[in-house]
């Protein structure tokens, strides 16, 4: 045995020891459970619950290997919300829609890599049969919001022949404050009604506050900053703003309170993890607009992960970037995820992909993550995107504190 | 026969003990003084110096790159890009059995597999300044989590 194999057969033993170690621990970490609780309380009102009629059930689908780790799974989940598949409404005439998302593209000069995923999203969506009605883009299809990258986007989604809605992304919107997004795909928020559910796409990117004119900042240096994820110079952007917190509430006031509404937005609409702007900032007032609906829930972007979440009577889903994958935050990630599995960073392909999303004939949403690999989800701690960092301690960064900063992505 | 050899070896050991109380712990490098705050200070921005250099390599800042020589990604990409706050590096795990390069590897080991494969830029030295800065932004940006050396 050479000396790898001989280091090799050592660690096996002690990674089989630290797992016994891990599970013990996983299960002892409730603070962040305990955090998502009260804000639970907070909005959801005694008796209240998601309406009936959105009831999770236990439909597997596609990825056969997900059903070996069932049995366990079970035993500590009790159900799969990570399938995601959600009655909406009765009624409800059967239909597909596909979300592709934060596509982040870069000049074709500089980088292929993230045109190669986006090319292979759209052919896939563009081969189903039976097509589905719409394609929702749902933001950060550039990475530097260039009017190269735009446009080569905006070509590359041209192969998809049926309907496409478009919501924008911080990537697409702060280098010309969304002028170029907007002539190529119009409105950033809209709502349309289709076989019996509202849907609705929400702007969550173009109202953040102005932090650039006071610096004198280019452009250039206004969208790095913007696209730094872990960047506080940007602060808290995400947020849909009462402007459009009025007209979400007039287009909701001819609805009716059980039926079904989509709403589509690139950040979640809830706070996960606020210094990554995993949330939007008036989350709080987004509620109370929908606490009345009994049938309401959130697809969003951003986060580039498996998620799941419920809060008062509104759900919401994470969808996959077709980009490249991000790490689920120290802190915050809804107990009700499912962690998506640890991803190969060797593996271009690996923890990215689309969503095809179904209103079958039964009434309910089926969620199918498309990743590009066999294993969505992690079931073993070892394997888990969110258990391998129970070990973790993150501190926010110092130079970008220190002003004048300009080391934002260039 | 036996005496000769007998006395070489006494020599022998004499000779090794006395090289060994010669030359000792080199006296240079004993701290004798008690440490003034001023020093300590000194010492604190010594080391938060490195942790801002090497955040600025970890977000792709062209200028820094440019000053040290070094070329991190050809794509525009930046380890930050996967790695916010400087996450899911675990430098704490190193060293290990690191699955990507098939052999017992360190933290510098895998910054430049993550250098050239993720985001197709240019190995670096393993002792060059470019990777002890981006070595101290990790574990500065990482302190607190537990020594877990050899976990996967």
């Amino acid at each position: 045995m050479d000396d790898y194999g001989r280091d090799r057969d050592r660690l096996r033993l002690l990674r089989s020891k630290a797992r016994l170690k891990w599970w013990r621990k996983i299960g002892a970490s409730k603070e962040t459970e305990s955090q998502r609780r009260e804000m639970d309380r907070v909005l959801r009102q005694p008796g209240e619950h998601p309406d009936r009629t959105m009831e999770l059930t236990r439909r597997m689908f596609i990825h056969k290997s997900l059903l070996a780790g069932a049995a366990a799974g079970v035993a500590s989940a009790g159900w799969f919300p990570w399938l995601n598949t959600i009655d909406l409404a009765f009624g409800a005439e059967a239909f597909k829609f596909v979300w592709v998302s934060d596509s982040h593209l870069y000049p074709k000069t500089l980088n292929t890599r993230f045109i190669d995923k986006l090319t292979r999203a759209i052919k896939e969506v563009q081969a189903m049969s039976p097509p589905a009605d719409f394609l929702i883009y749902g933001g950060d299809l550039a990475q530097l919001g260039d009017p190269v990258e735009l446009d080569l986007g905006a070509e590359i989604l041209k192969e998809v022949t049926i309907k496409k809605v478009f919501i924008p992304g911080e990537h697409d919107w702060y280098l010309d404050m969304g002028v170029k997004w907007e002539k190529l795909f119009g409105k950033s928020s809209w709502t349309f009604d289709h076989k019996g559910v509202r849907f609705i796409g929400l702007d969550t990117v173009s109202r953040g506050p102005d932090y650039w004119t006071a610096k004198k900042m280019t452009p250039q240096e206004r969208m790095g900053h913007m696209a730094t994820l872990d960047g506080s110079v940007a602060g808290a952007w995400a947020g849909v703003g009462r402007d459009q917190l009025a007209w979400l509430s007039t287009t909701l006031s001819n609805w009716p309170k059980n039926k079904p509404v989509v709403i589509f937005s690139h950040n979640p609409l809830y706070e996960y993890y606020p210094p990554w702007n995993f949330w939007v900032r008036d989350w709080r007032e987004v509620h109370e607009v929908l606490t009345p609906f009994t049938n309401v829930t959130n697809i969003h972007g951003h986060t580039h992960q498996v998620l799941y979440n419920e809060i008062g009577k509104v759900r919401s889903i994470g969808m996959l970037a077709t980009s490249w994958t991000w790490p689920y935050a120290p802190e915050g990630v809804p107990t009700l995820t499912k962690c998506k599995v640890r991803v190969d960073p060797g593996d271009p392909f690996d923890g990215v992909g689309w969503s095809k999303l179904a209103v079958n004939a039964a009434e309910k949403i089926e969620n199918d993550y498309v990743m590009w690999r066999k294993d969505i989800l992690g079931d073993a701690p070892w394997d888990s995107g969110c258990a391998d960092n129970a070990n973790q301690i993150l501190s926010p960064r110092l130079a970008d504190r220190e002003w004048p900063y300009y080391g934002a992505y260039k | 026969m036996k005496r000769p050899r007998k006395i070489s070896t006494i020599l022998g050991a004499s000779l090794g003990l006395l090289l060994v109380v010669v030359s000792g712990p080199n006296p240079a490098l004993a701290h004798k003084a008690k440490h003034t705050p001023e020093q300590l200070k000194a010492f604190e921005q010594a080391f938060l110096e490195q942790v801002k250099v090497g955040d600025m390599l970890f977000h792709g800042d062209g200028a820094t790159q440019k000053r040290l020589g070094v070329t991190l990604s050809n794509t525009g990409m930046a380890c930050a890009m996967c790695h916010p706050f400087a996450s899911d590096t675990h430098p704490y795990t190193f060293p290990k059995f690191q699955e990507q390069v098939s052999k017992f590897a360190t933290l510098r080991d895998m910054i430049n597999w993550c250098i050239e494969k993720a985001a197709e830029g240019e190995k670096i030295e393993d002792d060059s300044d470019a990777m002890k800065a981006l070595e101290t932004y990790i574990y500065w940006s990482n302190r607190g989590s537990k020594l877990d050396p050899g976990r996967h």
